[in-house]
């Protein structure tokens, strides 16, 4: 009985505190210094109409390569806890014979899985122009990767294919960082390619570059994190 | 006005939430909690980034450059959001796999079962 | 003229939608729960997006893939919920009748 006299003593002191903080806000009518300048910086020097992609992938670039090392050591952590040779797992059922995924998954996935993929292409090189960015193409990758993997269960992800391909698009956003170091302004400028005119396809310096390579990373380590989460599966000797 | 009532929604994911956490003894359930509580964050941190009738700050056909610092909204909160979504997902990844593994060694959900740390 | 029918349909829409979630907290078990969300919140779904086709005629191309997306992945993915869940044995509910699904694998099973 305390324990839920505890808990309702709590909501009602944060419900406090979040009323005082909706009743006291007030909409702003112009920018603040910092947001002002970025939103009147981003299409002159950067040469971006995506005032976000140009701030995550230039002004705050570094924070985006902090950001990916936290999904690195996150990768990392899941295949660690879960990987099956160090700490065999005890399945409840016991360990499972691959389960045949039916028709209406199987076709499904075959319209829909070509359709995603170009869907992610689409928001990743998108990102300077529109909406976008490498990030939201990454995770919708991922997606593809999960309807493939539902609908075809006995398919084996190549781990180390995914593995390699991700430290090696890593290693490309720091080179490019380096480069802009040496070339431009400071680390992970994007003018080290050329600016381009406003609103091509190929423009913005840097950020399609730096927006493919991230796109790239996130998708292939949020797919090595779903395949963690699949069972062992035992070996088919008779199939029906 | 609309700031207002996407605000008072944030805030009323976050209390639901946090409500959810404390209460449920399922280890699913509390993970839910978690992310209830991350979503309403996401949209508090964006309700407070509108500015009075302002638009998406993207320079195309509708905003035009010269317009653009005037009428924009805030795009630093979004650019905060954007990533703390995909990380929230990932740690939420994080405490599905400790739930497997703790499900493997006591064959139970509930979070009454492991009381090695507690006083 | 057009507003007042776009914004009808968007409020079919949002009653479909409520409904839906009514279904879910009544319904008796999971299977029941999953046909209530899926059917309700579909056809909601494409009851809003249509009365926005009324609000702004010239994206009505662009709604209308979208619609076509939402009708292909929602019913798929509640699919393969309801067979996952049947897959780790979650009991039916008291009164049900016909186990269409026990009978077709017994069928699989039995035939050589």
């Amino acid at each position: 009985m305390t324990r839920r006299f505890f808990v309702v003593v709590a909501i009602v002191l944060f419900g406090l505190v979040f009323a005082s903080l909706a009743i006291g806000y007030t909409e702003q009518h112009s920018l603040r210094a910092l947001a002002e300048s970025y939103v009147r910086l981003v299409p002159q020097e950067l040469g971006a109409p995506n005032v976000i992609t140009g701030i995550l992938l230039t002004y705050r670039a570094f924070d985006t390569l902090g950001e990916v090392a936290v999904l690195f050591m996150v990768g990392a952590g899941v295949v660690l806890v879960l990987s099956a040779d160090r700490w065999p797992r005890a399945a409840a059922y016991g360990p499972e014979k691959p389960r045949q995924s039916s028709e209406i998954m199987q076709s499904g996935a075959q319209i829909l899985a070509p359709l995603i993929a170009i869907f992610a292409a689409y928001i990743i090189m998108n990102g300077h122009l529109s909406a976008g960015g490498g990030f939201q193409g990454g995770a919708v990758i991922a997606s593809c990767v999960l309807l493939l993997l539902l609908a075809y269960p006995q398919y084996q992800l190549n781990i180390e294919f995914l593995s390699i391909t991700e430290s090696v698009a890593g290693a490309l956003f720091v080179l490019a960082g380096i480069a802009g170091l040496i070339v431009a302004d400071g680390f992970l400028d994007n003018r080290i390619l050329p600016l381009g005119q406003f609103g091509a396809f190929f423009s913005a310096g840097a950020i399609p570059v730096l927006s493919i390579l991230l796109g790239v990373k996130v998708g292939c380590e949020l797919s090595v994190i779903l395949d963690g989460f699949r069972p062992e599966l035992v070996e088919q000797k008779d199939q029906v | 006005m609309i700031s207002n009532i996407v605000l008072t929604t944030g805030l009323l994911l976050i209390l639901i939430g946090i409500w959810g956490l404390l209460t449920h003894r399922n280890i699913l359930r509390i993970i839910i909690g978690f992310s209830l509580m991350g979503t309403g964050t996401h949209i508090v941190t964006v309700a407070i980034g509108y500015v009075k009738n302002g638009t998406a700050p993207i320079i195309d056909r509708v905003l035009h450059m010269s317009e653009a610092p005037s009428r924009a909204v805030d795009p630093i909160s979004s650019a905060l959001v954007v990533t703390a979504i995909v990380i929230g997902m990932a740690v939420t990844a994080v405490m599905l796999a400790y739930t497997i593994r703790l499900y493997d060694s006591k064959k139970t959900l509930s979070i009454d079962a492991f009381t090695e740390s507690k006083w | 003229m057009m507003e007042v029918i776009g914004s009808t349909l968007v409020l079919l829409g949002a009653l479909f939608h409520f409904s839906a979630g009514l279904g879910m907290l009544r319904m008796p078990d999971v299977y029941t729960r999953m046909q209530a969300g899926t059917k309700a919140s579909t056809l909601g779904n494409t009851l809003i997006l249509a009365g926005l086709a009324f609000y702004h005629p010239g994206w009505s191309l662009k709604l209308l893939i979208i619609v076509y997306f939402v009708l292909m992945t929602n019913p798929i993915s509640s699919h393969a919920l309801a067979r996952a869940a049947y897959g780790i044995r979650i009991p039916l509910a008291g009164d049900t009748g016909i186990d269409a699904l026990r009978d077709d694998q017994q069928n699989l099973r039995s035939k050589p």
